[in-house]
């Protein structure tokens, strides 16, 4: 297993710097002068133009700029943005404020979901089963900027429970309301999913010789049919996490959480590549990872997978 | 930072009933009515967007950072909140006879928050270092009207896209500036220009202290200031914090101790924010909450309604043979579009239909400059047409209205095209649509680079409350932002003789004239005017809106308890 992750770590530095290049391929080939919107009804002067092309080296050739784009990632360099920002400092307020949204709303994807799959999926056709069947269907077809907008003016405007927006320091009691809208729609798809799995599993071979051996109902659930039913969740959590990390922006916005997802969307619109690019390429290298930790995750889970 | 929230939270989560481990909490003293929260501290919380640049005031251009920085620079004049006259702030006195040569004299004893004094040296190094254009600011045209300007900003020959650069200027000094002693200096322009003392209040005309010279960077991100307030911290994409100034000797001080400018980066929660009360001010209100006026029932009272200096027009590429039309097929478009009722429909009379192509609220306007033009008939809208036609323009079967995806100007522009070919009908030959590009900066390239197909939406901020701001910049041959490319000499002459007359009445009247000149060929079509809705908290009061759309930070005030 050591050599197999070593492998695979390895087969990440090729795929890092394809995607960097072209990353920066496409960011720059965008139409539009970043520096044109920059001065609204009126042209930017000239020299304020020129003089931004060259501090951030768009006069350069596109390969030039790539190694130069390669330099500074190596040596942790991320420059200033298009508004003299660090970009560092940037991504080290946000990326914790996300990084922790994140976590939290994976952890409620797997704890409600898998909970309320594996209780439905017990008693199939049973009335927790059709409990969990309705509450899924509502939030399978309830959009998050829906569920956020309305437990934001519920709670937030009208019960004055929590405060509708989110403050500078995001601590996790504050996040727990935008982590909940953030995990609702992939709760319901955990819960369907874990659901079909433990249903299809209830009637395999493995599980009939575990009942006939004498072993415990909690027994026989616990060890020998979640550990085979979450392998196809693991799979969907897994790539979750990845696609929380790029910043919920949504979710960002409506609770004012100035995590990496309204940072990104900033940069979008401002067409501030400086930010764009090394949040992308960090995204990229969330997703290798955990990708990776999902596989390896696949043999702990199921002995019949080796890596070689 | 606000009281812990904690508490309540873990209540909110229990009655979502999700099964969540509740973390337990005592119950926390829920802020109704009674206590006012801010007067504690004396601090205020108002919306806020991050700025692009810092605070060096000859290097902005957008609303964001603008905002911040009226609240921390005081400069020779300022814009009078209710009437948007200007009014003498640092200056005891602007003098000229000619227009042309202008004498100013600062107040004594001015004081920069670093506790060196205001002076004419302060303002005449500020504005050199804007012009140079080495230095590369966004103001630095705003001194084009200086004499010696032009050897300090020097142009790149073929613009920044071609290999040449920018010969470096001979000097770094405007001849058209001389410090006369301590408190007085002398601006000489190349020509007279009547609206110089309005154009004063412009943030590219602060002052900059000594302290600026010696690190430029590290002044923009905390600077010096002379402003009301002054600057106490910057936290990037989050907040910006400033305090009211002990020093600030206007007339009128600041009533609150703190503002902190918060940022969002959606109004909808800046609303939320507001509704109940955790923020004290926003001036701009959500889509969703104008919609059938739910704003003026969520805030009651704290409701602000008013007027700003922004216009909207669609303007015609001129030099395209195809998308330019002629002036008659131009007419027939503006008599087709109906105003009122898309700005009942679309905007809930949150916008009013302007009748010339000047802002109703600025010194100058002059109301019905478009005649009947600017009023809907489709009858007229017809037979302008059909006499297009007979003058030989060809309209194309398909007419795009251009605007940016990035904004919010599907709705009205499809409202604006429905009504254009509803009142052509549909043997007209021409069918008028709405095209996106993605976002504002390719729109504004294909719009420089005169490259775009089809008519589109352009619309004016006022720089300064003045007609002249309306008309210069935007139709006088080879403008800044005449994007349209159009030109007509007996206008060029007009605006010229209003720039160099010396009375202002006499100014105004010119322009006037000017105004109504562009009634012939109708170069862009003029749309409406902006409202202005914004909103405060209960815990605030006497909230004055400038005639820019933000807040006076002189005005909040915090209700007694």
């Amino acid at each position: 297993m050591g050599r197999y992750a070593i492998r695979r770590l390895l087969q990440l530095v090729p795929v890092v710097l394809g995607t960097t290049f072209i990353i920066n391929y496409m960011v720059w080939q965008l139409p539009g002068d970043p520096f044109a919107g920059r001065c609204g009804q009126r042209p930017c002067p000239d020299s304020y133009i020129t003089a931004m092309r060259e501090q951030f080296g768009l006069d350069q050739p596109i390969l030039v700029q790539y190694w130069n784009f390669l330099k500074n990632l190596l040596t942790g360099n991320f420059g200033t943005d298009f508004n003299g920002v660090s970009v560092a400092t940037q991504l080290g307020d946000a990326w914790p404020i996300t990084i922790r949204l994140a976590l939290m709303a994976v952890a409620f994807e797997a704890i409600i979901g898998i909970g309320a799959g594996v209780l439905s999926g017990l008693k199939r056709g049973g009335f927790v089963d059709n409990v969990v069947t309705v509450s899924t269907l509502v939030l399978l077809s309830l959009p998050i900027f829906v569920t956020g907008y309305l437990l934001q003016w519920i709670l937030g405007v009208q019960l004055h429970i929590i405060e509708p927006t989110v403050s500078d320091a995001a601590t996790v009691p504050e996040l727990i309301v935008p982590a909940l809208v953030l995990a609702s729609l992939n709760m319901a798809f955990t819960a369907r999913l874990t659901r079909t799995s433990i249903v299809e599993n209830l009637r395999a071979d493995y599980v009939r010789t575990a009942v006939a051996k004498g072993l415990s109902n909690r027994r026989v659930v616990a060890i020998h049919l979640l550990r085979n039913s979450l392998i196809p969740v693991l799979t969907f959590l897994g790539t979750e996490v990845g696609s929380l990390m790029s910043g919920a922006i949504i979710t960002e916005g409506i609770f004012n959480i100035h995590g990496i997802g309204g940072l990104l969307w900033r940069a979008i619109n401002g067409q501030d590549y400086t930010i764009v690019v090394p949040v992308a390429t960090l995204l990229v290298l969330v997703y290798l990872v955990s990708n990776l930790l999902v596989d390896l995750l696949y043999g702990v889970l199921d002995p019949r997978i080796r890596y070689e | 930072m606000r009281v812990t929230k904690g508490a309540k939270i873990a209540t909110g989560t229990a009655l979502l009933a999700l099964g969540v481990a509740a973390c337990g909490g005592g119950g926390g003293s829920s802020s109704g009515g009674g206590d006012n929260p801010r007067a504690a501290t004396g601090t205020v919380y108002i919306r806020g967007c991050e700025p692009q640049t810092g605070f060096v005031p000859g290097n902005i251009n957008e609303t964001c950072g603008g905002t911040i920085n009226d609240f921390v620079y005081s400069r020779l004049v300022k814009y009078n909140s209710d009437t948007a006259a200007p009014e003498l702030d640092q200056a005891e006195s602007i003098e000229t006879t000619d227009n042309k040569v202008w004498t100013i004299k600062l107040k004594p004893g001015l004081k920069w928050t670093d506790g060196t004094p205001v002076t004419a040296k302060n303002y005449v190094d500020a504005w050199n270092y804007t012009a140079y254009s080495p230095n590369a600011q966004l103001g630095s045209f705003w001194f084009g009207d200086i004499v010696g300007f032009d050897k300090v900003n020097t142009a790149d020959p073929d613009g920044p896209d071609g290999p040449k650069e920018a010969p470096k200027p001979e000097t770094d000094k405007m001849e058209g500036l001389e410090v006369v002693d301590d408190l007085t200096f002398k601006v000489t322009l190349s020509a007279p220009v009547a609206v110089f003392r309005t154009k004063l209040g412009y943030s590219s005309f602060s002052a900059l202290p000594d302290a600026f010279f010696k690190d430029p960077k590290g002044f923009a991100q905390k600077p010096v200031t002379n402003g009301p307030f002054k600057f106490v911290q910057w936290d990037h994409n989050s907040q910006i914090i400033v305090e009211a100034n002990p020093d600030y000797p206007g007339p009128e001080k600041p009533k609150v101790k703190k503002i902190v400018y918060k940022m969002y980066k959606d109004d909808n929660a800046a609303y939320a924010d507001l509704v109940s009360n955790n923020l004290d001010f926003t001036e701009l209100i959500p889509p969703s909450a104008l919609a059938g006026d739910k704003w003026k029932s969520d805030l009651g009272d704290r409701a602000i309604d008013g007027q700003q200096g922004v216009i909207q027009t669609v303007t015609f590429p001129l030099y395209d043979k195809e998308f330019g039309g002629n002036a008659d097929f131009r007419k027939a478009v503006s008599y087709a579009i109906d105003r009122k009722t898309i700005t009942d429909k679309i905007f809930n009379k949150g916008r009013v239909p302007i009748n010339g192509w000047v802002s109703p609220i600025v010194e100058g306007f002059k109301d019905g400059a478009c005649g009947d033009l600017c009023t809907y008939n489709p009858a007229k809208a017809k037979e302008y047409l059909a006499k297009a036609k007979a003058e030989g323009y060809t309209p194309p079967a398909e007419f795009p209205i251009w605007s940016n995806a990035d904004g919010t100007h599907k709705e009205w522009i499809e409202a604006t095209v429905n009504s254009i070919n509803q009142a052509f009908g549909a043997d007209a030959g021409v069918k008028f649509v709405h095209k996106d590009m993605p976002t504002f900066a390719e729109l504004r390239d294909t719009i420089t680079q005169h490259k775009i197909k089809g008519a589109f939406r352009t619309g004016w901020q006022m720089d300064y409350p003045h007609i002249e701001n309306f008309l210069n910049p935007l139709y006088k041959t080879g403008a800044s932002s005449n994007d349209g490319l159009y030109s007509n000499k007996e206008l060029d002459k007009k605006l010229h003789e209003a720039d160099t007359a010396t009375d202002p009445a006499q100014a105004n009247a010119l322009y006037q004239e000017a105004e109504a000149m562009l009634q012939q060929d109708m170069p862009a079509i003029p749309l409406w005017s902006y409202g202005l809705q914004a909103g405060t908290s209960k815990w605030v009061t006497g909230v004055k809106v400038t005639p820019f759309g933000v807040l006076d930070p002189l005005s909040i005030a915090i209700k007694e308890a």
